[in-house]
């Protein structure tokens, strides 16, 4: 027992705690993304694999025409939404950062959206946006104005989408800026406005600098959720009207399960897997030091 | 005088936006509660307000219980045990790498490496990963299988678990467990007796956290479940199908579908900025 080196009584148990966790995680994520990149490189049929074919599968999908409108839609998505619910999200949060009755209500019916199914916000918005009868259409007729094709223009489905989704994260956005926002010393402002007049010259020099770390999170988040979008057009449009809000994760669901071509299925996973990596790895070398 | 008149232009406007904020929040919310309380016959009128534009019935939650009951029981159940399952699951293996990361310094592998890694599995396009799990779920009999659900829920909800409690577990002072510990109590008592009940309020709010996601979680469980085991949101997804544009039932099970993570969820406000957020930002 004496030559044994004792563990230092702060470090017992240390891997213990750990491995529960890093092995779930290998089993449940690190082996499914293996067999994924595996299966991309391999043909198959009746989701069998029946034999290496190299970048085949990858050559395929980027020579077809519905991978890229899936692309287009999810560029698409991805721009307008972060612009748009970080915006939005941010405007409010500098117009309600200040001391104001029923700010607490009014932050309870800010949560409410986070929670709600994505699936269930897309059916919430159908009933909505109907066209034949739908309250706003109906709305926009007793005010003598032409209905909106919401559903079935191509372009329309996509500002549906959107408008749907904006309804779900901007309160998020608004959430998270506007707690980074009360975490600021008040003293800075007092001391601002008697240095500043100008709103914006507060906003510019003092707030945007400090909310900026949470504000880089936030448009990152919002990134990454932007690119795995299905739920919400699934419900609200379906993918259509043709492939008009067919996201890149709708394309992995069709061909892989539904037209059984696991090759293309995976090989679209991959380039959008990749697509994440990227906007991960920007969060990871900016904020990485949170999680010292 | 004239400062006056400015901050009182400014605080009208200021309602006014906030007005408009609410209305926008509130309406999509309000018109499905109402749609579930119109007869069909008014569903397509432009009508807002129960008993003066249109009367009100309860016909639309009595017959989706009565023809559709079996369905939606059984979707509500099988949601509950995903949620539930998935939630505790992820706690049990969060909470313990919480305190390891909260507590060790890790050497090979530190711990902001070990932190990113879970991390980015919530970084994860699902759609990476949903292929191997419907061939490996289907080799080992899982596909349309509640555990199989929970399980894939689990993983993703061990992130929030694991990055919520440990800045719980951060938060609370160490001398109590230094001292603990040479007391003679082993690292994991002083894990369970004192840190664990400690930072109770933010195991639950992770907890419902975890639960709420996996409740709302669609593509795995539309991909791996047709029958036994859908739960409520492939049920809502289901109802388009069978029954045409009756978005009278369509508004009564979505209601079904959000109200229990929602209100779940506003119990524990206070750490959802910090959760969904994953510790970036303190709500």
């Amino acid at each position: 027992m004496e030559h044994k080196k004792r563990t230092p009584l702060k470090e017992q148990g240390k891997t213990f705690f750990i491995a529960p966790a890093v092995i779930w995680l290998l089993t449940f994520t690190i082996i499914p993304l293996i067999y994924t990149v595996y299966l991309s490189f391999h043909s198959s049929r009746f989701l069998q694999v029946t034999g290496f074919v190299g970048f085949q599968n990858y050559i395929d999908t980027l020579t077809d025409y519905r991978f890229w409108s899936a692309f287009r839609v999810t560029i698409t998505f991805v721009v307008f939404s972060v612009l748009i619910t970080v915006g939005l999200g941010l405007l409010l949060a500098l117009l309600f950062n200040r001391q104001m009755r029923g700010i607490k209500f009014f932050r309870t019916i800010c949560t409410t959206p986070l929670f709600t199914a994505p699936v269930a916000l897309g059916y919430m918005f159908m009933i909505i946006l109907y066209e034949e009868g739908g309250p706003i259409n109906n709305f926009l007729q007793a005010l003598g104005l032409n209905s909106v094709s919401w559903l079935s223009d191509a372009r329309w489905a996509v500002v549906s989408v959107l408008i749907a989704d904006t309804w779900q994260w901007t309160p998020f956005v608004f959430l998270v800026l506007l707690a980074a926002m009360q975490a600021l010393p008040r003293e800075l402002y007092e001391a601002a406005s008697l240095d500043t007049s100008s709103g914006w010259g507060i906003f510019q020099h003092i707030t945007l600098p400090l909310i900026s770390p949470a504000l880089g999170t936030v448009s990152i988040l919002r990134t990454v959720e932007a690119f795995k979008i299905f739920d919400l057009p699934f419900a609200l449009t379906n993918g259509g009207p043709g492939l008009a809000t067919r996201t890149l994760t709708f394309n992995v669901y069709t061909n892989g399960l539904r037209d059984q071509d696991l090759g293309s299925a995976t090989a679209t996973a991959v380039i959008l897997l990749v697509m994440v990596l990227v906007v991960s790895l920007i969060f990871f070398r900016r904020y990485g030091s949170n999680y010292d | 005088m004239s400062g006056y008149k400015k901050h009182s232009w400014v605080n009208i406007i200021l309602w006014v936006l906030v007005v408009a904020v609410l209305v926008w929040m509130i309406f999509p919310l309000y018109w499905a509660v109402i749609t579930s309380l119109k007869k069909p016959a008014d569903v397509f009128k432009l009508a807002f307000i129960p008993f003066a534009q249109f009367e009100p019935t309860l016909d639309n939650w009595r017959s989706e219980f009565q023809f559709r009951g079996k369905e939606i029981t059984q979707g509500l159940k099988n949601s509950l045990i995903i949620g539930i399952g998935a939630a505790l699951i992820a706690l049990a293996i969060g909470t313990l790498a919480g305190y390891g990361l909260a507590r060790y310094k890790y050497h090979g592998m530190k711990n902001r490496d070990i932190t990113m890694w879970i991390l980015s599995q919530r970084f994860l396009p699902p759609a990476a990963v949903v292929i191997p799990f419907f061939l490996i779920f289907r080799t080992i009999g899982l596909i349309d299988s509640v555990i199989g659900l929970v399980l894939i829920n689990a993983t993703f909800g061990i992130p929030f678990a694991v990055l919520i409690t440990r800045d719980a577990f951060r938060d609370l002072p160490e001398e109590i467990e230094e001292s603990a510990l040479v007391d003679g109590c082993s690292r994991f008592q002083v894990f369970s007796r004192i840190a664990l009940p400690l930072a109770a309020p933010a195991l639950v709010a992770a907890g419902i956290i975890c639960f709420a996601f996996a409740w709302n979680e669609f593509l795995f469980a539309f991909i791996m479940s047709y029958a036994k085991a859908t739960p409520m949101t492939v049920v809502i997804a289901g109802t388009q199908d069978t029954q045409g544009i009756q978005f009278w039932y369509v508004a009564t099970r979505m209601l079904m579908a959000i109200v229990p993570p929602t209100v779940l969820a506003l119990t524990v406000q206070r750490y959802v900025v910090q959760g969904l957020t994953f510790g970036a930002v303190k709500g």
